[in-house]
Parts: structure tokens; sequence; C-alpha cells
């Protein structure tokens, strides 16, 4: 019997145990069952007082445990974006990751000027257009509200249309209200070919957010619906962060991010059985000083990964995450090492779709240059989570011989076997610098935020996109003129 | 009469050893405004002071607020009716179309620490509910928070809604929240702006002349 290569085991990181995954999802089901949600949406209500749910206090309702169980078993376990020209893109499922960018900043770095400045619509054109270009960022969100669109009602639209005309990655959006998010729809038709075309192949995904605590507000519970049914992937995750609107222990603020995500969960299921749904809660915590949102902190990888865990042990539905923010207002030390850590543990942990890359001052601002760092890191822990192959080429001990019998002048950096395998064996670095002294010198002594700006202005100019149909884009531009 | 005891224990939020000091102060003869003023507001002061420096966390901060909010109500009966003076009124809430509060909460908070009487009216608070309590209470100041950038117009609309009630003039308007800048406030004809909630004490307290 031959036993075949060996495997090569990549590295995956496991923060939580069996029981623990388990008790935390049944503090969340208690949520649903004791504590109860409060639903603003008449129709959400209703549907979850016909499935089963107890109505008290008018709109409060307590939801019974089978609710959620069914829910997660109608849900599919995979779901597939496609890019905008109809290929496959980004297979979510199991332990792939995917990184992106974020959206609603209101802040930008101006990348001639370095000044933080307020969004504009070309910023998340070039934004998309960055994302485009860069090996490793798999989706485009908006990276701004652009203060410059001509009705304010409809900045999301317009955001939307703006990534459109500037990338053919899949894209992550956001909207306010039924109406915006119906535009947006026409608008990814358009870009399909039709409805069919985008249900069977939606290069899109919707990002909502219920309140914490317990909150259900009906303009998110209309985008919601509306999603369900179309066939629009959504994600629903609450901002349920530790100290704020969720209990200051991880346990505790996990276990209510996952019960409003499951009632978020329950109300898509039963709009339209088997839609796709993108799993989780946004657990980061409440700076105990600022009392901002962190983006920085250990504490939202810790939660992520253990939500993977719960994934494995329990959800079986692909998960949202983030990874590459900062708190720091600038790009410095703080946010490479901020942004290092959660794009290694994401990777580490196996997160899914993996937003907010480039996002420093607590995502109040994004910046290129961030995008671009975190291209590169991404790349590096890709390195790492690869592993190391054992086989009989990456034993080398031809190699070995062949370098040994060659004298006392030979080493390895000349021999056939480095030639033929450097490219695989180590990880190359582009934007993080290894140069001598004298050499980083002569070119300027540059630190990585210079190099990183130059290299966005260089994609940005040389990068193309492949361009839309311009029949597709003058009805965009038909729609947005009529708004 | 020195304080120094119920000043400690309304920093370190002791609830239990204030509003003791507060009572032995009572009994002592003090006066209930100047226990208030001296004892109450002045540790707060202190408080606030601190936190503006980083030096205490925000749940420490608070515990003080909610002991100093404690001796408040033990203090309450001494006053002769009404006669309990507050440094101003304030209305304060977050904007039509927004659903966030945590910044509004802790300003609030801080504010009622500082010696005002806060009458916060919420989230989603429309215009017209804005001005009609404005009205009401006979506030001195508003203030307005916004979280989304998109529900920033909502006060504009207040401030519009102010002037045509005829009532711009009789009150501060101060606005706040993560997309506001300090610009916006000048664009809308707001009177300050302030980016947290130790900032926008310090505000306040300038706008309306207070110490």
């Amino acid at each position: 019997m031959e036993p075949g290569p060996i495997p090569t085991f990549q590295p995956r990181l496991k923060v939580l145990n069996r029981r623990q995954a388990l008790a935390i999802h049944t503090a969340a089901l208690e949520i649903l069952e004791k504590t109860g949600i409060k639903m603003e949406h008449a129709e959400g209500l209703d549907m979850l007082a016909g499935a089963g749910g107890t109505v008290f206090d008018k709109d409060w309702i307590r939801l019974p445990a089978y609710l959620a169980e069914e829910a997660l078993r109608s849900a599919p376990r995979q779901i597939t974006l496609y890019d905008q020209l109809g290929n496959e893109a980004m297979p979510l499922v199991d332990e792939n990751p995917f990184y992106g960018t974020g959206s609603d900043t209101t802040f930008t770095l101006d990348l001639e000027t370095g000044e933080r400045r307020r969004c504009t619509l070309s910023d998340t054109g070039n934004f998309a257009k960055l994302v485009d270009g860069l090996e490793n960022i798999s989706f485009a969100m908006s990276m701004g509200n652009p203060e410059d669109v001509s009705n304010v009602d409809y900045i999301y639209v317009y955001a939307f249309a703006e990534m459109v005309k500037n990338t053919n990655k899949p894209i992550v959006f956001i909207a306010d209200r039924g109406e915006d998010i119906a535009k947006i729809y026409e608008i990814a038709c358009m870009v399909a070919g039709g409805e069919d075309q985008l249900r069977q192949k939606p290069f899109l995904l919707n990002y909502s957010e219920a309140i914490s605590p317990l909150r259900f507000p009906s303009q998110v519970m209309d985008r919601l619906i509306f999603c369900a049914r179309k066939g629009i992937p959504i994600c629903l995750p609450s901002g349920s962060n530790a100290g704020g609107g969720a209990p200051i222990t991880l346990a505790g603020a996990m276990a209510m991010g996952i019960a409003e995500n499951l009632v978020g969960l329950i109300v898509h299921q039963l709009a339209a059985k088997g839609a796709p749904f993108l799993f989780g809660p946004n657990v980061s915590a409440l700076d105990m000083k600022s009392a901002v949102v962190s983006y920085g902190c250990p504490e939202w990888s810790l939660t992520q990964a253990a939500l993977a865990d719960m994934r494995d042990e329990i959800y079986g539905l692909p998960i949202w995450s983030f990874a590459g923010a900062s708190d720091s207002k600038v790009v410095d030390a703080q946010a490479g090492a901020e942004a290092m850590f959660s794009i290694i543990t994401a990777m580490l942990s196996r997160c899914n779709l993996i937003h907010d890359n480039g996002y420093i001052e607590y995502g109040s601002t994004s910046s290129l240059e961030m995008v671009t760092i975190a291209n590169e890191l991404v790349a590096m822990a890709n390195f790492f989570t690869r592993g190391i192959p054992v086989n009989e080429t990456t034993l080398a001990l031809d190699a070995l011989e062949r370098v040994k019998n060659a004298g006392p002048q030979s080493f390895f950096l000349m021999d056939d076997h480095t030639f033929e395998n450097f490219e695989q064996a180590l990880f190359l670095p582009k934007l993080l610098d290894r140069s001598r002294y004298d050499s980083w010198e002569a070119e300027g002594s540059k630190d990585l935020y210079t190099r990183s700006n130059e290299e966005a202005k260089r994609i940005l100019s040389e990068h193309q996109v492949t361009p839309k149909d311009d029949g597709v884009l003058k009805e965009i531009d038909d729609l947005l003129k009529a708004l | 009469m020195s304080y120094q005891t119920l000043l400690d224990a309304v920093i370190k939020g002791d609830f239990k050893t204030a509003k003791e000091e507060t009572l032995k102060a009572v009994d002592a003869g003090q006066n209930a405004q100047n226990i208030l003023d001296q004892g109450l507001i002045g540790a707060m002061n202190i408080v606030g002071d601190k936190f503006s420096k980083g030096a205490i966390f925000v749940p420490q901060m608070l515990r003080s607020a909610k002991t100093m909010q404690e001796c408040v109500e033990v203090l309450k009966p001494y006053f002769q009716e009404n006669a309990m003076t507050t440094k101003g009124n304030i209305v304060l809430g977050t904007v039509k179309g927004d659903l966030h509060d945590i910044g509004k909460n802790l300003v609030g908070m801080m504010l009622e620490g500082a010696g005002f009487n806060v009458i916060d009216l919420g989230v989603d608070v429309a215009p017209e509910v804005f001005v009609n309590k404005i009205k009401e209470s006979k506030a001195d100041l508003l203030g307005m928070s916004a979280l989304l950038s998109t529900t920033m117009p909502s006060m504009t609309q207040t401030i519009k809604t102010l002037m045509d009630s005829g009532q711009r003039d009789d009150v501060k308007v101060i606005i706040g929240g993560a997309p506001v800048t300090r610009k916006f406030a000048e664009d809308i004809g707001a009177d300050s702006y302030a980016p947290d909630a130790g900032a926008a004490v310090n505000e306040i307290k300038k706008l309306l002349n207070i110490t």
C-alpha cells in the first residue's frame, strides 16, 4: 500500500472549546426566550409572532429556541459571491478567508497632502480602483460618506454606483431604507444583466446593523426583508460592543450579539427560506477612557476567533468579521501593529468575510496607504498559514548532496534547486523593505507610510479596470440623474 | 466645615459614606445649597478634571456621578420648595433619524454632575419636539448629537425651526457626535461644538459663563 503525499498542516488558531461554545450559544437562546427583543417593524413582529413568538409590552417579543435552530438549519452553508463579470470570486464557506475594505468613514487621508479631510465621491472611486488592483484584497466598500452628492437622501446609491464604475470585484454596500436599497438593486441588475442573473451570481452583499441592546428598527428590517426576498446576500451584525451596547465581559457580549444576530436570521429565513445570510455580530469593546468603539483592540480579534470556533462547532454558516484597522490617527507604528494583529489572527482563526482593512482613527478615517499596507500584511499572513509542505523537493536532500560535492566555495544561493523553488518556498515582500542601509538611504530613506503612499498612487495611475459596457454605464447615470 | 470626607467619598464612588457625610453636613447646620455646590458639584468638578486628563476611566467617572446623584436625592428634602438652584436648564437629544445615544448619555450624566438640570429627550428627536421643550423648560442651552453623517441635516433643520419660533437668541446651541466637525457647527449657525463628553462640559460652562 502506498501512503500518498504527506498532507500539509495549515496553522489554525482555536480559542474556544466545545463547552464554552455551547454555553455561549445556550445563553444566546436564553436571551431570546426569557429577555426578548424589541422588533420595531410591524411585519417583522407579525412574522415572529406567527411563527411562535410571544409579544409583550407592545413591540417586545420572546422567541422560542427552536426558531433559531430552524433558521440556522435552513440558511445555506455556502454563500458564493461573484465578481461583476460573472466569475466566481469569493466562496464564503468553511475556512475560506477574504479581505476587503470598509464603509462609512467621515474622513479620509488625502493622497497628495496627507491632510485628514471630508470624503468625496471620487475618494470612493479611488478606493474601489485600488481594491481592483490589489491582489490580496477581494472586495470593495465605500471607504467614505461622500459630502458632495447631489441628493443626500440617496448618498448610498451614489456611493454604490461609484464603486461599480471603478472595480469589477464584489461589493459590500450600505443602504438606509427600502427606497435607496431598491435603487441599488436596480443598478446591480443592470450590471448583472437582470434579476435572475443577479440572483444566480450575486456580486454584492448588504451590511446592515441592529442596535444593541436588543433593538430592531423598522428601516433596518425593511432592508433585511428586501434582501431576503431578492436573494441578495446580507449580514446583520449589531454593534454589540463590550461596555457599550453589550456587557463588559466578552462571553456576555458575544451571547447578546449572537442572540441579536439570530433574530435577524430568523426573520430573514421566515421572509425567504434558504436565502443567503452571513452570520455574526461585531463584538468589539468600548475604550474605557474615550468611549470610542475600538478598531485596534485585541478583544475584537478574540471574539471573532471565538465566533469562528462556534461556526465550526455549531452554526455552520460563513461569518462576518474585520481586520486591518487601527485606532491610531495616523499611519504609524500603532497602525501597523494593530492591523497586523487582526489580519493574522483573522486568517489563523479562519474568518470568512473580513472587512475594514484600511481604517484608521477607529473607523472615522480611511487611508489608501493603509489598504496598500494591509494587502502586503495579508500576503505575509497567507504565507504563514499555508504551512510547510514536506516532500522530496522540499526536503532537498539531493540539492544538499550536490552543494556538498561542489566544494568549499559552493552555497545554496547559486544552486539550481534554489532558482527553481525560491518563489514558492519564500515570502517575497514588495512593500516591506529589507534593503541594505546605504541603498535605502540612497532611495530617499523612505518609511512604510511614504512607500505605501507612492504605491497607492502608482496603482491608481497605472491599473486598468476592465470597463463596463457603455450601455450599462448610461443606464446607471440615467438612474442617478433621476434621483 | 470641611467637606473633604464627602468629596473623597463622591470621588471614590462610595455611596454609603457619601450619603452619610451629606446628612452629617445637614445635621451640622450647613446650608443645603452650599453642600450641593461645595461638596457635591465641587467633587464632580475634580472628577471631571481627572477624566478630561485621562486619569480615570469612564465607569469610575459614572460611578462618581451616580454617587453625587444619590446624595442630591438625600439632600432634596432639605431645600425649601423650588429653592434648589441649578447651574441652568439644558435640553439634550439625538436628532431625528438617528438612534445612537451613548455619547449623548455620557454628556448628560457629566452635566448633571456639574450641577445642571438636564432634560434628555432621547433619540430620533424631531425639530419641533426640541423647540417645544426648550420653550416649556426655559432652557439655557440645546445640545444635539448625531452619529450618522446622513442625519446631520436634522441639526440644520432644528436650528431653523428654533429661529422660526423666535427663540434662537434665548438659547445657546452646541452640537457633537462622530461625524460632526467644528466647521459644520459654524456653517449651520450653532454656537459651539465639542469632540467628546469632557470637552462638552467645559464648552457649555464657557457658553453659559459659568466657572
